[in-house]
């Protein structure tokens, strides 16, 4: 299978749609000028490839890059590598580098750097503790033929695996040897259009002009160096407190708006708003079906069908947040609508399930009882990983599962100590969890055996039907045939066996003031996009 | 208030000035006890982080694919595939050269660490102690025995005591930098962004003193000797700031060196707040994520600002207080 000719023709096209919107720009680009972009969070660590956080993204890929991008329809596009070819159905694929890439301490991006990369994230020592060891087992052997070929051999088809390849964040062979390897930092370099300067903890990081840079994406927005001269992200982790600074003109742009806070953008001259919907799992109440009470098929049902998650949105987040229906983000290429309005809000037949399997006596405090026990489900959530109002929310699913259907659900809040012992225990009525993975990555995480790869099944399911229908669709390069696959899949796990109750999907905000031009998200991934193509007019 | 707080200053400083040959004898014992205090607070937290749920290569695996190979290179990495009291042994060994070892999850020098947060902390926690203690002297004498103004200011420091630093910090930002921005918001970069993080952590910790030596001024105002002196026509404003403060100041630097030492965890909020650098927010994401190298360097910093915040509130109440001097030479 050639893909080369569909890697330039997708190439043409960006172009092509670049110079239509050029067209209709109201201004030239400025160059000159730094921007001050304050931030929820702080990377740890700087090291691009063991940094998990889908929120220090913007800042890390102003540094590093990777070998190719990807349009808002998940197909690929060149970066630092001009075209790839996939052959043997997938399990072997041949990247070719531009011939002009350097990292920003000199040395030159070819083959042998590139597979460097790929050598170091198969080593457990590196890798132990990040996402790069499940994703790294699959490779067999790399080649480099010559300078500008790199050869990636796996042990099996696995579809998701160009993705990960594409999307690795490179760095400079020198890295490979400096004491701050793992904790990342100036000595770790990339070849992105701006490097890292300073960074000072719980501050700051001060990136600058890389004025050699002429290998943008080739659907990025413009080409060769940066506008900016500079680019400063301030870590200001209280949500009001990023909002104030905005305001009073302390910074040019934030990330991370609440929906309380959004109105005091959206319609004021004086500063832009946008949004865009995460990648990847729904953030989603996983239901345990290996302890306590939701082991019955019944009570999981229950509570997908009785409870009504639109209208708590719409009163925590003021209409600022999407209702979620399936297993993965609806922007994701692999998402499928078939569930989208076939569940929920039907207390009556939530009942009648409740009733169904003997939870049909209550007792004084109006909840359900069975042999004289409540029915009582226990709600895991790890205190550091709280954030935008999710206690609000579960408290409000608590209130309405009470109401609705006499279910207690508790909610306890936990350190990460005690987390890791319940998740390790299995001993959980549920924990609600998202993940933005992409290319059904996400999916794999929640849905694959929890001793098989599934670091986050937190159903603890082992459906003997799941796991076909998860090897068919790694199995295949073809969209259309994966997105059947994992309908089916979500038939199953949302519907007949009641996993996972959808909540709403996370989503990202940018708010900026008006002389900011060109901020916006990456195209699929979805996460707010670095600071490359940004210029400031006159203010 | 007085009378509880003054065995307390005698139990600090117990080992009394007899003469100068055992001042050498005293100071050694000094430096001894702290050592001491030293060490077990690291053996106490070194135990406390194990005794906490959660092993440590679970932790560091977190939400990731875990595999025996996986294991053992965490294992092999951290020393943890040693038995648990040689781990202890080699750590006592290692600090006692200057090594702290390095953070599970930043990967870099605990040493190194700490020394680059501490600054902004320790200005922080400077600035909010000045705050506190010109707002506590300043209130405190302009209010003893005044009617109107003793029971305004008591209102005030009892509303600054109980108000919670994050909500008063948030209120601080809006009026004055996010309003009228007459300061940043954020950051250790300049002396005006020092500004409204110390008034947020200083103002209740003065409140608190304030009451106390307020108490204190009233007392010492009442007893004879300061009608003896306003009988020989002195101001008023002087009995007050020369005689009767000293007599207040015993329980007051008593208190305020017991929140100094509390300022390293009120600076934990001040710091979130205000996004600026320092050892509360390391501490806090140190002891959410088991980070045992941080939290046990933090311990034992922790253990050495009680031991010469004691010793130097000792050295004060001797310098304040001349009776004490006086007792320490009786005995």
């Amino acid at each position: 299978m050639r893909l080369n000719n569909k890697v330039a023709m997708m190439a043409t096209v960006s172009l092509l749609a670049l110079s239509v919107s050029s067209a209709f720009a109201a201004a030239e680009p400025r160059t000159g000028g730094t921007l001050t972009w304050g931030v929820e969070t702080e990377p740890k660590p700087l090291n691009p490839q063991l940094n998990g956080q889908s929120k220090a993204e913007l800042i890390l890929r102003v540094a590093y890059e990777s070998l190719l991008a990807r349009n808002a329809d998940g197909s690929f596009v060149p970066w630092l590598a001009e075209s790839y070819r996939v052959e043997q159905d997938g399990k072997r694929i041949i990247f070719t580098l531009r011939p002009d890439v350097k990292f920003s301490d000199g040395a030159k991006l070819n083959a042998e750097a590139v597979a460097e990369n790929f050598r170091h994230i198969q080593d457990p020592a590196y890798c132990a503790g990040s996402s790069l060891c499940a994703l790294s087992r699959h490779i067999d052997s790399i080649e480099t033929p010559d300078e500008r070929t790199v050869v990636l051999n796996l042990k099996a088809v696995y579809s998701p695996f160009l993705a990960f390849a594409a999307g690795l964040k490179l760095i400079s062979p020198k890295s490979w040897q400096s004491p701050d390897l793992k904790a990342g930092g100036a000595s770790v370099a990339g070849t992105g259009p701006f490097i890292l300067q300073r960074y000072e903890k719980g501050q700051q990081i001060v990136f600058v002009k890389n004025p050699e840079y002429n290998w943008a994406p080739a659907n990025a927005a413009h080409q060769g160096p940066a506008y900016l001269d500079g680019v400063t992200y301030r870590f200001l982790p209280e949500s009001s407190v990023r909002v104030g600074a905005l305001l009073s003109g302390q910074v040019d742009a934030i990330e991370g708006v609440s929906g309380n806070d959004a109105g005091e953008f959206k319609n004021n001259p004086d500063f832009t708003y946008q949004h865009a919907l995460n990648t990847g799992t729904p953030y989603s109440l996983f239901l345990n079906v290996e302890y306590g009470p939701t082991q019955e098929l019944k009570v999981r049902q229950a509570l997908l069908q009785g409870l009504d998650v639109a209208p708590i949105l719409q009163s925590i987040y003021r209409g600022e947040r999407t209702r979620a229906w399936g297993i993965t983000s609806p922007v994701d290429p692999l998402y499928t609508n078939g569930v989208e309005g076939k569940y929920g809000n039907n207390p009556d037949l939530g009942n009648k399930l409740l009733d169904e399997a003997g939870w049909n006596t209550r007792d004084a405090d109006g909840f359900r009882t069975k042999d004289g026990q409540r029915l009582s489900i226990e709600i895991i959530q790890a205190q550091a990983t709280v954030r935008d109002q999710r206690d609000v929310l579960l408290q409000a699913i608590q209130a309405q599962a009470r109401q609705r259907l006499g279910v207690e659900l508790k909610l306890r809040y936990v350190d990460s100590g005690t987390y890791t012992e319940l998740r390790n225990s299995g001993q959980f009525g549920s924990i609600a969890n998202s993940n933005t993975e992409t290319d059904g990555i996400d999916i794999e995480n929640h849905y694959l055996p929890v001793n098989a790869g599934g670091a986050i099944n937190y159903s603890r399911t082992s459906d003997p039907a799941i796991l076909p229908l998860l090897k068919g669709a790694s199995a295949t390069a073809d969209v259309p045939a994966r997105r059947g696959f994992y309908a089916q899949l979500q038939q199953l796990a949302i519907i007949d066996r009641a996993v996972a109750i959808p909540l709403y999907e996370p989503e990202d905000q940018i708010a900026a003031a008006s002389y900011v031009n060109g901020i916006g998200f990456r195209p699929f991934k979805q996460m707010p996009e670095n600071a490359y193509s940004v210029w400031l007019s006159e203010h | 208030m007085s009378s509880e707080t003054t065995p307390l200053i005698k139990s600090v400083g117990q080992p009394r000035l007899k003469a100068s040959s055992s001042l050498a004898w005293r100071i050694a014992g000094r430096i001894g006890g702290g050592v001491m205090v030293l060490w077990a607070a690291v053996s106490l937290s070194f135990i406390a982080v194990w005794l906490a749920p959660g092993d440590i290569v679970s932790l560091l695996v977190g939400e990731q694919v875990r595999t025996p190979a996986i294991e053992a290179a965490i294992r092999a990495e951290w020393g943890l595939d040693r038995p648990l009291w040689q781990q202890y042994l080699s750590y006592l060994w290692r600090i006692m050269h200057g090594d702290f070892g390095r953070s599970y999850m930043l990967n870099v020098d605990v040493g190194q660490l700490v020394a680059s947060q501490l600054l902004p902390t320790l200005k922080l926690a400077g600035a909010a102690l000045l705050v506190s203690v010109v707002f506590a002297v300043l209130v405190a004498v302009l209010t003893a025995h005044r009617r109107w103004g003793r029971s305004v200011a008591n209102g005030l420091e009892l509303l600054l005591a109980s108000t919670p630093s994050f909500w008063l910090g948030i209120v601080l930002l809006f009026i004055f930098s996010f309003t009228l921005r007459w300061f940043p918001v954020a950051g250790d970069r300049n002396f005006a962004a020092l500004v409204l993080p110390s008034l947020s952590l200083g103002l209740a910790q003065g409140a608190v003193v304030s009451q106390v030596l307020r108490r204190g001024l009233e007392d010492a105002l009442d007893q004879p000797f300061s009608l003896t002196l306003r009988a020989w026509g002195i101001h008023g404003v002087i009995v007050r700031l020369r005689h009767a403060l000293r007599h207040a100041a015993l329980p007051a630097v008593t208190l305020t060196g017991w929140l100094v030492c509390g300022l390293l965890s009120g600076a934990v909020i001040t710091e979130q707040v205000f996004s600026r650098p320092g050892l509360g927010k390391v501490t806090v994401d140190a002891v959410l994520a088991k980070d045992m190298p941080v939290v046990l360097a933090v311990a034992i910093l922790s253990a050495l600002v009680y031991v010469v915040m004691s010793t130097l509130v000792d050295i004060l109440g001797l310098l304040i207080d001349p009776r004490l001097r006086s007792q320490a030479d009786k005995e």
